[in-house]
């Protein structure tokens, strides 16, 4: 059985509020996926779908093949992390992990082991609710690793960390996806899967506009343009042209090259003799090429649909 | 074993675990059995037969009236069983990790209606110790016709374990009307309106039609089981009185796990 | 709180200097009360919940008002009849009011001013044995066991005539509470106290003059005591006047555990006259007896009569010259302007679980701190919710309590019940009281959710407080622990919807039910107001002291 996420074309309304409109995707084992948009794209609406906590109006969600209701002990295939908060405050951490493990049929030295994963060893025995959110997602992610899950799917699990919890975060989701799990991840600000996300579905308005690599990505919104520095820009221009680029005097001693890599970029200008300082390939951040994917679809920035309420 | 057995041990463990990890279910079953007796010892302080005139008291009864106090304690312990998942968001990872609906309700009632039974097991006996005590004082001796208030008596028997089984159904109906309501509040101010206004209204209804309907058919009618004297004059047979009870409680149950079952979390 | 209105009104602008607005940085009431006032409309559930609260006030009162029909049988084989058909006429007193008005009288008329003096030298009776088995209608006396009942009357009387319901003074003397004076059925003063035998018999006299009439008492025949005066405005220049014995219904409560033990039958009396002297003009100079209302108003009446032996007159009655009260003593079907408020007790649940919600909902989500970083002042967000809430309840009180009063007397009068009127002012009382006894009750609410913090807690305790104390009282609770529990917890409040007043002169069953409480009507409700202000000085301190 693989560990994947399958939603195929998941509609939703609440009232007159569309939240999923033919929402379709799957997550891969071995890699990070991010879920990406901004708010009220979906992503909550379409992770409670998932585990059954909403029912679809229409389409399907499976997890590893099978609806997440059927699964026994479903903790052990899928471990998520929602609202951090959304626990009883005078229970302690280590009890409120007791109960979910007892109702996965694990026994409670399982509770210690996570309790260690997830550094919580030294308030495990403190009120849940006195944790700072920081802990209180340090506490989540316990729970969703205690069926040893082979598919984690955490909603914006970096909400109200330090930069220290930043950092331990986009490790451990790493270290998960290198075990082989499947990590579905999301955020409203692309920033975060910098250097976390293997793979990214980019939605808005309850619909896919985007699933594709990381590096798909970040190369087409680069569009494979080349600044070049030189004192003879002219020659340089010419020599360019005849190689089949199309050159831009940008500046007193800089041109913008497109249509041509920067290695034969260097090609061309060797042969000619062009004298040059400078080549340099563009490399678009991965927020920029958020915004280039979503430029087109203005209105899902411009003004988000309004949070449902839940 | 099956899977739903399997399922639903897991979910009794983890209800359960649920329950004793927070002090608040703990205060409660004590608040049951402390109001239960401290209600009934004040009734039977209350409550004499002075000499020389018939006494037509229900002794086992009177012991027995804290019940109706108990029972707002023992609504509240399983209201909040229910209702506090909703009000901290946290009913979401119990769907999360328990996503069949029916067995997380019937080991949220399980487990509340087990608890309710337990402190009720232990201040009924408390009652009928403190009746052993008080009530010969007051005037209902057994040269009077009043034997001394004992478990060994069949119509006592019944008094005390019935009203076990009240409380057990109370807790039953209460987490079904939470489940409806999904409001403490609400699901509180419905269950305590269920039991104590029809008794009201049915004390204001001249028509003896209705007035029999309604102390026939309202929630309360389970405490005929209390009765052991005057059976005759009951609006309806002690048993009988607690499967009403029991049918509100089914149905209620029954409405919160449809509405549970079919509503979003 | 005028003067705070106005202040707010002039710190609202918008352009003016830092200092200017943190200079009203300390919101008076009236502003709080309207940000309150805001929230409280908001949440479109409280707003259903009040609407709710309204909805079971009136449908309760009015399905109770319309399910209290009496039934009735003309003859053993007659059709059985139910409603209006059933009800017996009752008389009206002078004032109005539903009376009953049947003894037997031994009577003659009297022209003009006079006087008449009797001696009593007895009074004994029977009544029945209590236990409750219905008197054979062919004889009412059957298994009756001896025994004067406490309000059994001997006495003179002067009336305007022999019609039911006519004005008239008394002086009599009394089963067990002594000689009495009184007049046109409400009015009851005391004479000489101690019951009446051979060895200790009371010498009774009434005069009239004009339209007063007085009454003395005496223990000799020579040394006489004013007991009391009656005005009796419009007396014609000749009344009936002579001696009178009537005997109540005998009614029997006993403290008895699980249900009512009231206990009702009737009872008759005999009293034994002698040294009658009249003065003033008797034109008629022999004396007629008459069974007054015998046998219409009231079961086990009209069974009297006298006979006379040289100076001593022996007579026998049954019946009683008094106002009905409500319940099974006055042998009528009565009801009370307040009987259609049975759904009080609905409505007030509803409004409790707002008015606790309306406090908690601010710890839960942790709005309170919102709040009180808007107005640190705590004691005035406090208050400021008491008075919203209070005002809110107030309003549905006032609604749904007339709503509910207005549909419901129709249909108990149609289901044959006599309504026993009372003033307009009592009318309004019962109202507005029943109005402000919602206010105050989810004003305590409010105190409770801010001393609790949890709602559902809150709201059990409320209502575990106000309505729970009523229902025991009610359903299961001795008569006489009943009555302390209605003094003592906030339940008295409920007084405050009593309608009729208690009257000492009859014996009835002074039953919540029957719409009488141990508290009168302000008092009662200052017990409530008492609760309220505890709670909410014991929420005032804590939600001070705590953390928010």
């Amino acid at each position: 059985m693989e560990a994947t996420i399958e939603v195929d074309g998941v509609r939703k309304r609440f009232g007159h509020a569309v939240a999923l409109d033919g929402m379709t995707f799957t997550v891969q084992p071995g890699l990070v996926t991010g879920f990406v948009g901004p708010n009220g794209a979906g992503k909550s609406t379409t992770m409670r779908v998932i585990l059954g906590l909403d029912a679809p109006d229409e389409g399907q969600a499976l997890v590893s093949g099978q609806r997440y209701q059927e699964l026994p002990h479903p903790m052990r295939y899928l471990g998520s992390l929602l609202d951090a908060g959304a626990l009883q405050a005078s229970r302690s951490a280590r009890n409120h992990l007791l109960w979910l493990a007892y109702s996965q049929g694990l026994p409670a030295s399982r509770v210690t082991e996570v309790v260690q994963q997830a550094g919580l060893i030294d308030v495990v025995k403190r009120k849940a609710g006195g944790f700072s959110l920081g802990m209180r997602q340090r506490l989540g992610i316990a729970a969703a690793m205690l069926g040893d899950p082979a598919i984690l799917m955490l909603d914006e699990p970096f909400n109200g960390l330090d930069p220290d919890g930043i950092v331990w975060m986009r490790g451990f989701l790493r270290s998960l996806a290198r075990q082989g799990r499947a990590v579905l991840v999301s955020s409203h600000l692309m920033s975060e899967l910098q250097d976390t996300a293997d793979h990214l579905v980019i939605v808005g308005r309850g619909k896919v506009i985007a699933d594709t690599s990381v590096a798909d990505l970040v190369a087409a919104a680069s569009g494979n343009r080349v600044t070049l520095r030189t004192a003879a820009v002219s020659d340089a221009m010419a020599a360019l042209e005849r190689a089949g680029a199309v050159a831009i005097a940008s500046g007193p001693d800089t041109v913008t090259i497109s249509g041509l890599p920067s290695q034969r970029v260097v090609t061309a200008l060797g042969a000619d003799g062009v004298q040059f300082s400078e080549v340099s390939a563009h490399r678009a951040t991965l927020e920029q090429a958020y915004m280039e994917i979503t430029r087109d679809a203005v209105e899902f920035r411009a003004e988000p649909a309004p949070e449902v309420a839940r | 074993m099956s899977g739903t057995a399997l399922a639903l041990r897991a979910a009794l463990r983890a209800e359960w675990t649920k329950q004793r990890t927070i002090t608040g279910p703990a205060w409660l079953l004590m608040a049951v059995i402390a109001f239960t007796v401290a209600i009934s010892v004040a009734a039977m302080a209350a409550t004499g037969c002075p000499a020389g005139i018939s006494c037509p008291v229900d002794t086992t009864r009177l012991s027995l009236t804290g019940v109706q106090f108990g029972q707002a304690v023992v609504a509240i312990l399983a209201v909040l069983a229910v209702c506090n998942e909703y009000s901290t968001g946290m009913i979401r990872m119990t769907l999360a990790a328990m996503p069949r609906r029916s067995v997380v309700l019937a080991a949220k009632t399980c487990v509340s209606s087990g608890l309710a039974v337990a402190a009720s097991a232990v201040a009924v006996v408390a009652c009928v110790l403190a009746a052993r005590l008080m009530l010969p004082d007051h005037g209902f001796t057994a040269a009077r016709g009043f034997p001394l208030t004992s478990l060994a008596d069949p119509g006592t028997l019944r008094a005390a374990i019935g009203s076990v089984l009240y409380l057990g159904l109370i807790a039953l109906l209460s987490a079904g009307v939470a489940a409806i309501v999904r409001d403490p509040a609400v699901a509180i101010g419905a269950v305590l309106a269920l039991l104590y206004v029809f008794p009201v209204v049915a004390a204001f209804v001249g028509n003896p039609l209705w007035h029999n309907r309604i102390e026939r058919y309202s929630p309360m009618a389970g405490l005929n089981i209390q009765a052991t004297t005057g059976l005759h004059g009951l609006p309806i047979t002690p048993w009988a009185g607690l499967g009403v009870l029991a049918a509100w409680a089914g149905a209620a149950i029954l409405g919160g796990g449809l509405v549970l079952k079919v509503r979003d979390a | 709180m005028t003067s705070d209105m106005a202040t707010s009104s002039t710190t609202g602008g918008l352009l003016g200097r830092p200092g200017a607005v943190a200079g009203a940085s300390r919101p008076r009431l009236g502003q709080l009360v309207r940000s309150e006032w805001v929230k409280f409309w908001s949440v479109r559930g409280w707003v259903i919940g009040m609407i709710v609260a309204a909805l079971l006030t009136v449908l309760l009162g009015v399905f109770a008002a319309g399910n209290a029909s009496i039934g009735c049988q003309t003859s053993p084989n007659g059709p059985r009849l139910t409603g209006k058909a059933c009800t017996p006429p009752v008389p009206l007193g002078p004032g109005g009011e539903p009376v009953t008005d049947s003894f037997y009288f031994v009577r003659q008329p009297l022209a003009g001013n006079g006087s008449i003096t009797v001696r009593v030298t007895s009074l004994t009776g029977v009544h029945a044995t209590g236990n409750g088995q219905a008197q054979a209608a062919q004889n009412p006396l059957a298994g009756m066991t001896k025994g004067v009942v406490p309000w059994s009357k001997a006495g003179i009387l002067i009336a305007t005539g022999t019609r039911v319901g006519s004005a008239y003074a008394a002086m009599l003397v009394t089963g067990s509470h002594g000689v009495r004076m009184q007049y046109n059925y409400t009015h009851d003063a005391a004479g000489l106290p101690g019951t009446v035998s051979a060895a200790a018999p009371r010498w009774l006299r009434l005069t009239r003059s004009g339209d007063l009439i007085t009454g003395y008492d005496s223990a000799d025949g020579k040394h006489w005591t004013v007991v009391g005066t009656a005005r009796l405005t419009g007396l014609p220049s000749t009344v009936q006047a002579g001696m009178f014995v009537t005997s109540p219904l005998y009614t029997h409560m006993q403290p008895f555990f699980g249900g009512s033990s009231a206990q009702v039958g009737p009872s008759q009396a005999t009293g034994v006259f002698d040294r009658v002297s009249l003065r003033g003009t008797w034109p008629a100079a022999s004396w007629t007896g008459d069974n007054v209302g015998g046998g219409k108003y009231s079961p086990g009446t009209g069974i009297g009569g006298f006979h006379r032996v040289g100076v001593s007159f022996t007579v026998t009655g049954s019946g009683d010259i008094a106002p009905i009260v409500p319940g099974a003593a006055a042998g009528v079907p009565t009801t009370t302007f307040e009987q259609p408020l049975a759904g009080v007790f609905a409505g007030l649940i509803a409004i409790v679980v707002v008015a606790a919600m309306f406090m908690t909902a601010e710890y839960r989500r942790g709005l309170i701190r919102v709040t009180l970083a808007a107005s640190p002042r705590r004691g005035r967000v406090l208050a400021a919710k008491a008075v919203v809430v209070g005002l809110a309840a107030f309003v549905v009180g006032l609604v749904a309590s007339t709503f509910a009063i207005w549909l419901g007397l129709p249909r108990e009068q149609n289901g044959g019940l006599v309504l026993l009127p009372v003033r307009l002012l009592t009318e309004a009382r019962v109202i507005v009281g029943t109005a402000a006894l919602v206010a105050v009750t989810a004003v305590l609410a409010v105190a409770l959710g801010a001393i609790l913090r949890r709602s559902a807690a809150a709201v059990t305790a409320a209502i575990v407080v106000i309505v729970l104390p009523y229902l025991l009282s009610v359903t299961v609770l001795p008569a006489s622990v009943a009555a302390w529990v209605l003094r003592l917890t906030p339940a008295a409040g409920f007084a405050i919807e009593q309608s009729i007043p208690r009257y000492p002169q009859v014996d009835s069953i002074y039953s919540p039910v029957g719409g009488y409480y141990p508290l009168p009507a302000w008092a009662g409700f200052a017990v409530l107001c008492g609760y309220a202000t505890v709670a909410l000085v014991v929420a005032l301190v804590l939600i001070r002291r705590r953390d928010a």
